[in-house]
C-alpha cells in the first residue's frame, strides 16, 4: 500500500470539509492526510439545513467528503449547499469526494416515463458549483459523462483484494451475481489470480421493485470456494439468492466482497440465514451498529485509498495509476 | 393540460385539479428500502403542458428531490411546458449570506429548478418580494391575502379592528391588506439575535388600545413571533388577538405554543398540509386552491 504523506504545512492550500453522511470515514481520511476537518452543517427549527463554514477558504482547494448514502435526499441537498457555501467563500476549487453515489442505479430509462435520476443528481452537483468529482465504484462508469466536469472513479478492490487474499482461499471461483457484474468479476479474477469465473443469471421483474431471483448459471462451482463480487448490497436479495443457489450447486465456502453495504430492510436477517460465510464490505457509507457488530460482516476501510486520491488531486499526480489492473 | 402532484400536499393538488374540472394524472412514487424514490408517470405527456404541484416544506430535502425527479421525468417524456406550483418555497429564508461562511441556499434551489427545465413557477406569499428576480423564467408570487381579506370582512364586520405586522419585513404585506379592507394598521419593530435566533427586543409603532388586533404574517415557524406580538399588543391595550399567516410551517412545539397563547384564533392556508398531530383547536385552515387554479386558467 502507498504511504500517504501530505499535510497542511506542506500543502497549505487545501481544506477538508465533511457533511453528516459519513463522519467516521472523513475523520480517518483527515487523520491520514494530517489535516484538520470541519463539519459546517446544522439544522434550523423547521428542518432546513444551514451551512456555515468556519475556516478561511480564500484561494484554497476545498475537498468535501460526502457519500450520498441514506438518508439519501438529505445528504444530497446537504452536499449541494456545502458546495455553494464553499464557492461563495472564494475557494479556488471545490472537489467533491463521493465514496457512495445515491441514485446511481437509476442511470438510464429502463422503462417509459421515468427520470434518469442519477443524471439529475450529477447535474445538480455541477450547477451548485463543483469543479471535480471523485467517486468509488460508481454503479456504471458511463455516468461520468452526465456532466462536463472532471470525474474520477476509483475502485474499492484496492482495499478489498488484500482482505480477501488474507483468507488464503484455494481453488477459488469468482462469481458475478448478475449479468451486469461480469466485467467486475473478471477484474477481481485477475487481481486475485483466481482460475475460474462463473455468472449467476437473474431475472428482475421491473414491476416488482427490489425483488429478484437467481435462475441459472454459467460456470462450475462444485467443490470449490466461491467469492461473489458486487458493487453494492441494498436489501440483500441479489447476493443472498446467488449465494444460496451456489450452495445448491455444491460450492464449498462462500464469501462476498462488496463495495457499498447499505443493508436496507431485512438484509442482515437474510444474510444471517444464508449460505454466505462472510461479507466483506468497505466503509464507503456510514454503518449502523447492527452492521458493525454483525459476525458475518467484515469491514475494510477505503480511507487510505481516498486519502491517496485526494493527495494526488492536490499534487497533480496520476489518479489512474491508483487503479490496480 | 395535465396536472401532477408530488407527495407533499396531495389534498391541495386535488382541490386545484377539481377547480379546473380536471383529475390528477396518475404517477407512481415508489420508495425503495434505502430511501431512494422511483418516479413513474402513468400517462403520456408528449407535447402536453404539465402542471406539477409540490410544496417544499418539511421534509424539505426529500420534497425537493421528488420535485426534481418528477420534472426530469416530465421533460424526458416529452412534456412541452412544465408549470410548477410550489405553494410553499423551502429554503426561501436563506436568501442572502447572513454571516461569513454561509451559502445562499435559496439561489441553489432556484438554479436547479431552472436547470432541470421548469418553464414557469407559481409560488405563494414569498418571504421577500425580490425572490422572483433571481429567476430568469417567469416566476409569479401569488398571495393568500384576498382569502384573508374575505375572512376578515366576515368575522369583523361592524367592529373596528386594527391590522398588525409583527415585523418590519411584513410592511408591504400589511399595507396591501389594509388597502383591500380599508382598515388601519400598526407595525412592530422586532430584533432577532443572529446567534441564537431568538427575539431580543421589540416595540410597537401605533395605537391599539381598545381594539381587536389582527396580526398578519407570511408564515408561522416556531410561533414565537406571533406569541411575542400578541403579548405586546395586549400589554398595549388590545382587547383580543387574531392571527393570520399563509404558511403553517409549525416547527417544533408551535401548535402547543399557539394553542396555549392568548391568541383567540389562528388562521392559516393549505399551502402546507398539516399533519393531524399538529392541528389544534384554535386553528382554522383556509384554502388557496382557487387562487392557484385561477392563475393557471
Amino acid at each position: 500500500m502507498v504511504k500517504t504523506q501530505i499535510n497542511n504545512s506542506d500543502f497549505p492550500n487545501f481544506v477538508l470539509l465533511t457533511g453528516t453522511a459519513n463522519e467516521p470515514l472523513a475523520m480517518k481520511i483527515a487523520k491520514l492526510l494530517k489535516s484538520q476537518i470541519n463539519n459546517p452543517v446544522s439544522v434550523f427549527a423547521d428542518g432546513e439545513i444551514r451551512i456555515k463554514i468556519a475556516p478561511n477558504l480564500r484561494r484554497r482547494h476545498v475537498f468535501i467528503i460526502q457519500p450520498t448514502c441514506p438518508p439519501v435526499n438529505d445528504n444530497i441537498i446537504q452536499l449541494l449547499l456545502m458546495i455553494d457555501a464553499a464557492k461563495r467563500a472564494s475557494s479556488s476549487e471545490v472537489i467533491v469526494i463521493m465514496p457512495y453515489f445515491g441514485y446511481s442505479r437509476q442511470d438510464r430509462k429502463e422503462m417509459a416515463r421515468v427520470p434518469i435520476s442519477s443524471a439529475v443528481i450529477a447535474s445538480m452537483i455541477a450547477h451548485a458549483g463543483a469543479d471535480r468529482i471523485l467517486t468509488l465504484d460508481i454503479h456504471s462508469e458511463q455516468e461520468e459523462g452526465f456532466i462536463q466536469q472532471p470525474w474520477d472513479n476509483v475502485y474499492a478492490s484496492y482495499a478489498l483484494a488484500p482482505a480477501i487474499k488474507k483468507k488464503n482461499l484455494d481453488n477459488l471461483v469468482i462469481v458475478s451475481p448478475d449479468k451486469g457484474g461480469v466485467s467486475r468479476a473478471t477484474f477481481y479474477q485477475g487481481l486475485l489470480g483466481a482460475s475460474e469465473l462463473a455468472i449467476v443469471y437473474k431475472e428482475r421483474d421491473l414491476s416488482v421493485n427490489n425483488k429478484s431471483e437467481a435462475l441459472a448459471m454459467v460456470g462450475e462451482v462444485k467443490g470449490k470456494n466461491v467469492l461473489l463480487v458486487d458493487d453494492m448490497i441494498d436489501a440483500g436479495g441479489t447476493i443472498v439468492h446467488a449465494a444460496n443457489y451456489l450452495k445448491e450447486k455444491g460450492a464449498k465456502r462462500i464469501f462476498a466482497a462488496v463495495t457499498h453495504g447499505l443493508f436496507s430492510g431485512d438484509a442482515l436477517e437474510k444474510i444471517g440465514k444464508s449460505a454466505l460465510e462472510k461479507v466483506i464490505v468497505t466503509d464507503s457509507v456510514k454503518h449502523r451498529n447492527e452492521v458493525t457488530k454483525n459476525s458475518k460482516i467484515e469491514i475494510v476501510s477505503v480511507a487510505p485509498l481516498l486519502a491517496e486520491a485526494i493527495k494526488r488531486i492536490e499534487t497533480g499526480d496520476s489518479i489512474s495509476s491508483l487503479i490496480i489492473r | 393540460m395535465l396536472i401532477f402532484s408530488g407527495s407533499s400536499n396531495k389534498p391541495l393538488a386535488q382541490k386545484i385539479a377539481h377547480d379546473l374540472d380536471k383529475k390528477l394524472s396518475p404517477v407512481e412514487i415508489f420508495v425503495f428500502p434505502d430511501g431512494e424514490k422511483r418516479i413513474t408517470l402513468q400517462e403520456k405527456v408528449v407535447d402536453q403542458t404539465a402542471v406539477l404541484i409540490q410544496s417544499t416544506n418539511t421534509p424539505v430535502d426529500t420534497n425537493y428531490m421528488e420535485l426534481f425527479l418528477m420534472v426530469d421525468a416530465l421533460k424526458r417524456s416529452g412534456a412541452e411546458f412544465v408549470n410548477l406550483i410550489m405553494p410553499y418555497f423551502g429554503y426561501q429564508r436563506q436568501d442572502h449570506i447572513f454571516r461569513d461562511g454561509e451559502g445562499v441556499s435559496l439561489e441553489v434551489m432556484a438554479k436547479i429548478l431552472e436547470a432541470i427545465g421548469i418553464n414557469e413557477i407559481f409560488v405563494f406569499d414569498l418571504h421577500s418580494i425580490k425572490i422572483p428576480e433571481i429567476f430568469t423564467i417567469p416566476t409569479h408570487n401569488l398571495s393568500a391575502l384576498p382569502v384573508f381579506a374575505q375572512k376578515i370582512r366576515e368575522q369583523f364586520s361592524g367592529r373596528e379592528p386594527i391590522l398588525v405586522s409583527p415585523d418590519m419585513g411584513g410592511i408591504r404585506r400589511i399595507k396591501e391588506i389594509s388597502e383591500m379592507l380599508n382598515i388601519p394598521y400598526v407595525t412592530i419593530v422586532k430584533d432577532r439575535d443572529l446567534n441564537t435566533g431568538s427575539i431580543c427586543d421589540s416595540q410597537l409603532n401605533g395605537e391599539v388600545d381598545g381594539r381587536q388586533a389582527i396580526i398578519v404574517d407570511d408564515m408561522i415557524a416556531t410561533g414565537d413571533t406571533m406569541v411575542y406580538a400578541a403579548d405586546l399588543l395586549l400589554k398595549n391595550g388590545a382587547t383580543s388577538i387574531f392571527a393570520f399567516a399563509t404558511h403553517p410551517v409549525l416547527a417544533e412545539k408551535a401548535s402547543k405554543v399557539l394553542q396555549e397563547s392568548k391568541i383567540e384564533k389562528v388562521f392559516v392556508t393549505d399551502t402546507i398540509e398539516i399533519p393531524e398531530d399538529k392541528k389544534f383547536a384554535k386553528l382554522e385552515i383556509l384554502s388557496i386552491a382557487k387562487i392557484a387554479a385561477n392563475a393557471l386558467k
